[in-house]
């Protein structure tokens, strides 16, 4: 794998435009703290992998959408694994931008020069929380259905606009197949693509400013 | 360290490959062929109206029983699947109202198995009859 790197390195010269990043000084006072943003970033790569492979399997319609959850859970080699890890990754998800988030709230790592990187983030869990959202309808069973019933019947709740606000994300008056496939498009297309321009913002501010460091 | 590192992501990495091969590769579907089940003898079959019966079969190592009707309307005989097409609950055959009732959701067929009430779209179904020897089989799709 090293020799396989080198080689594409020394052809493709990848390494010299990041040397700044991998290389960076590290500031004193930094802890294993430090590392559930990466965590995060970890787990999202797992959630993208994992995802591109259930995508093989799934279908977004109305009458196909369950069956072909059994399909993947009972019939496709790993399937079961594959959706559980999914699942659990997405968990871990939200708990590690958390629990990053803490640590940057508690470091005011949020204050000058950093603000915009504070934005980026909390853009980033928003997105993270509407993925969890609107994966949540996909497997369209019973609790997706009612899940997505009240989450959707929330949104009536903002004034003036929220009626409207409510049929368009259900893409109609109830919840039915629109809204499956609504949901569908922008949990594997739209927030992925939000998602990864979100994270180079991040990642390239965390780069220009360096690492808040210690207390 | 590093070597170690350099070890590990290979691993991982050959292992994740192996991983998403086996699950993207698609499995051969076997093609459901249709199987004669014994039900019972000639002379047990109904001279007129219905009687259920339990077919008893492995399927997968396992042992299976299955309930159908025969019908026999007195002009024709065919055999009625109990597999309610609305979501797949055991229809019973209630006698007095000659009806096929289904518990769940209250679907009833008459007795060619055509819906008169209720939530299903569909017939019952009907499944070929084999009569060899005096003994009666019934062809299932396994």
């Amino acid at each position: 794998m090293g020799y396989l790197f080198d080689w594409l390195d020394r052809n493709f010269g990848i390494k010299k435009p990041h040397r700044r990043f991998l290389y960076r000084p590290i500031p004193e006072g930094v802890n294993y703290f430090f590392c559930l943003g990466g965590i995060a970033f970890t787990l999202f790569i797992m959630l993208f992998a994992s995802g591109l492979m259930l995508a093989i399997y799934y279908i977004p319609s109305e009458s196909e959408a369950f069956a072909s959850i059994v399909r993947i859970d009972n019939e496709v080699r790993f399937g079961w694994f594959i959706r559980s890890f999914h699942k659990w990754s997405a968990n871990l998800f939200i708990v590690a931008i958390m629990l990053h988030t803490i640590r940057v709230l508690i470091y005011k790592a949020y204050r000058h020069p950093r603000q915009l990187n504070w934005i980026a983030g909390a853009s980033t869990f928003i997105v993270a929380f509407a993925s969890g959202f609107t994966g949540y309808l996909l497997p369209w069973d019973q609790k997706a259905y009612w899940a997505t019933e009240v989450g959707t019947s929330m949104a009536q709740t903002v004034p003036l606009l929220g009626p409207y606000l409510c049929f368009f994300l259900r893409g109609g008056e109830d919840v039915t197949g629109a809204t499956l496939i609504r949901f569908y498009a922008v949990h594997v297309i739209y927030l992925p693509l939000i998602m990864c321009f979100l994270l180079w913002a991040h990642f390239h501010l965390v780069k220009r400013q360096g690492i808040k460091g210690g207390l | 360290m590093k070597k170690v590192a350099e070890i590990f992501f290979t691993i991982a990495a050959l292992v994740s490959a192996g991983l998403y091969l086996l699950f993207a590769y698609p499995k051969r579907i076997r093609a459901k062929k249709t199987v004669y089940v014994y039900a019972c003898n000639e002379d047990e079959l109904p001279v007129q109206g219905v009687r259920q019966y339990y077919l008893k079969y492995s399927l997968r190592g396992q042992e299976v029983q299955k309930k159908i009707f025969i019908v026999n309307t007195g002009k024709e005989q065919f055999c009625l699947s109990s597999v309610c097409t609305h979501l797949g609950c055991l229809v019973a055959w209630y006698r007095p109202e000659n009806k096929f009732l289904c518990p769940c959701h209250g679907g009833q067929y008459d007795i060619y198995g055509n819906v008169t009430a209720g939530p299903p779209a569909a017939p019952l179904n009907k499944l070929p009859i084999k009569i060899e020897n005096e003994k009666v089989h019934i062809g299932l799709k396994l």
